[in-house]
């Protein structure tokens, strides 16, 4: 097979909007399409509101899009089941449950979920597995710690074991590095982009330029639901689609091949201002 | 080392439910010693040796007060200690708050004001005048948590809104609880009772439905042990790991709220259980519900049984209100135990 060609996710002009009793923010996705292929790490930006949440919840069909269609793998995401989606597409979730001590060991086994075949144990592969996952994130250590007691680099790195021992061919995370020091929101990326190697199609939303631009193989920028620029990220992060999008005015210059986007003051377009001022990105009642 | 988790897991599960089911055994024929009647331990044996061979046939008062009385009375703590607990449980996982319990969530409110309409405004259903006080209670139980869940979910089924629904919903029915007391308080006493918790009216009929109901919902719940685990996580998470969450809560709400109220229904208003014995687990063995649940239900059946021998014991023969004592015991407990573990059970 000539997996570097390979299709995973193709998502076909997708429209979906929230319900007007769903939810007090009016977010839509407009005429969405993306090819994304195997082993991409693909990174996806644009201000507050702008859609990238409500993207990647499709993808996964915790939404379900009105209009247009998914395919992963070329199988018709409509068409599939939560079980059968779940083994294929990991998410990484912003944070841990921590107030039901739950352990370290007992929260990455979760993520195999999908795959356990007995009523209550794990079988012997997903107990190998598990470890091998807590090995590859170097939080073996930390196995038998309640969750709550983690700092926020160890809970980073837990979240990135729970989702690669469901051994998804897509990984989904929303802004995996918020809220972590430099080097930890370093790790996490190079994390991601190990994995994009490993054949895994990586699709994460941040609101880190640089560390999107390092990163990316692809990058995706939306603003008010709809696509504004699709490609590698040397072509599509400009001054002038971040100071459209963002309403930012940056500098931006390159070094050995890489791009480095230093913001100088926001600009009066109207247009980041406005889409800072809607309501919530997160907490939206989805059905 | 394959395996070794599962096999950790296990073997402390082994040893929680030996020690506990043991430790069950003996308070129950320490139970059965204590009362109004002086029955020693020897006569206690011989009698439930001599019960056990002629099925229940008694030869004399001591037999007959330890077949009428004593022996359902132990069997039917056991079940009321199993059940509120894995009810508590359940219920954290569920709302994914560990502040609520069938207390909480209006589910004692709920029975108490069944029973009060039952003992004291003589509400009846299709007639059966004698067990009208429990169906009434359960019916109580069961309409106050549903709609403690429906407030909530109207309010954005945020954990918090969970314990200010049940809140909302407890003072409204403890209102209507206190206007009959108010207007019937010539005919109190049977009432005060039940409010107060007590194991002294169980009979075999009772009993047998009690530990129907609780052993059956409490093994379905059992099976589904890794699935509070997952839950946990969130609806959202859930469905992305392949839950049906919506389903599996809409389901599990019905059977916990059937479970707890065939708890309150026959023996009363006893707090605290749901709540404590879960938190104790949790901090002995961690949040697994595969070790939480079955550890919550050998630990409230222990925690119950003591209870409920010092209660006929403390100011024999007359007895205590258990769950008065229970509140007692649990809520500087409770106390020390937020104070102790300050930021985790900080919500």
């Amino acid at each position: 097979m000539s997996c570097d060609d390979e299709l995973t996710v193709k998502v076909d002009n997708i429209s979906f909007s929230y319900g007007a009793k769903k939810t007090l923010c009016a977010k839509t996705l407009k005429g969405i399409t993306i090819d994304a292929k195997r082993g991409q790490l693909i990174g996806i930006m644009g201000p507050n509101g702008c859609g990238k949440t409500t993207f990647m919840r499709c993808i996964n069909k915790v939404l379900k899009p009105q209009e247009g269609a998914i395919y992963i793998d070329g199988k018709d995401l409509d068409r599939l089941k939560m079980m059968e989606v779940a083994k294929i597409c990991a998410n990484i979730p912003a944070d841990v449950p921590d107030d039901f001590h739950l352990s370290v060991e007992e929260f990455v086994a979760l993520g195999r979920y999908p795959f356990v075949t007995g009523i209550w144990w794990e079988g012997e592969k997903d107990v190998r597995l598990v470890r091998e996952a807590m090995e590859a994130y170097h939080v073996t250590h930390l196995k038998d710690r309640k969750l709550a007691e983690l700092s926020s680099g160890e809970k980073a790195r837990v979240l990135l074991a729970k989702g690669a021992v469901q051994q998804p061919k897509i990984l989904l995370a929303d802004e995996p590095s918020a809220h972590l020091d430099l080097k930890f929101k370093l790790q996490v990326m190079q994390a991601l982009k190990d994995l994009s190697r490993q054949g895994v199609t990586v699709i994460t939303a941040s609101h880190d330029i640089n560390l999107i631009a390092k990163y990316a193989d692809m990058v995706i920028i939306i603003s008010d639901g709809g696509i504004i620029s699709y490609g590698p990220p040397a072509e599509v992060i400009t001054e002038e689609i971040i100071r459209a999008v963002y309403g930012v005015e940056v500098m931006l210059f390159k070094e050995k091949g890489e791009i480095f986007v230093i913001p100088l003051r926001p600009v009066d377009t109207g247009k980041g201002a406005d889409a800072d001022q809607r309501p919530c990105e997160k907490g939206i009642v989805a059905d | 080392m394959e395996g070794t988790k599962a096999r950790r897991a296990k073997v402390k599960l082994a040893f929680i439910l030996g020690f506990g089911s043991l430790s069950i055994v003996l308070l129950f024929l320490l139970s059965l010693t204590t009362g109004a009647m002086d029955i020693s331990f020897q006569e206690a044996m011989s009698g439930l040796w001599n019960l056990i061979q002629n099925g229940g046939e008694h030869e004399n008062t001591k037999e007959l007060v330890l077949w009428q009385l004593r022996i359902p009375r132990a069997l039917g703590v056991i079940a009321v200690g199993i059940g509120l607990s894995v009810a508590g449980a359940v219920m954290q996982a569920l709302i994914r708050n560990p502040l609520v319990d069938p207390y909480i969530t209006g589910v004692s409110s709920g029975a108490a004001l069944g029973a009060t309409l039952a003992g004291l405004a003589g509400v009846t259903v299709l007639g059966l005048t004698e067990y009208s006080l429990p169906i009434v209670a359960f019916i109580g139980a069961v309409g106050a948590f549903m709609f403690t869940m429906a407030l909530a979910e109207a309010a954005g089924g945020r954990p918090i809104s969970y314990v200010l629904g049940g809140v909302i919903v407890s003072i409204a029915l403890q209102a209507g609880t206190t206007i009959l007391m108010y207007f019937n308080a010539d005919r109190l006493h049977g009432v005060l009772f039940w409010l107060f918790g007590s194991f002294a009216s169980l009979n075999w009929d009772s009993v047998k439905i009690i530990v129907v109901v609780v052993g059956v919902l409490s093994l379905l719940m059992l099976l589904f042990a890794k699935e509070f685990n997952v839950i946990l996580l969130g609806d959202e998470q859930a469905r992305q790991l392949g839950m049906n969450a919506k389903g599996f809560k809409t389901v599990m709400f019905v059977m916990v709220s059937a479970l707890a109220a065939v708890c309150v229904a026959f023996t009363g208003v006893i707090g605290f259980v749901g709540l404590i014995v879960p938190h104790l687990v949790r901090m002995l063995i961690g949040g697994d519900h595969r070790l939480l649940l079955p550890a919550s239900m050998v630990l409230g059946a222990n925690i119950l049984l003591v209870a409920d021998i010092v209660c006929k014991t403390v100011v024999a023969p007359s007895e205590l209100p258990i769950g008065a004592i229970i509140s007692i015991i649990g809520a500087p407990f409770f106390g020390y135990l937020m104070i102790r573990m300050g930021k985790e059970y900080v919500m």
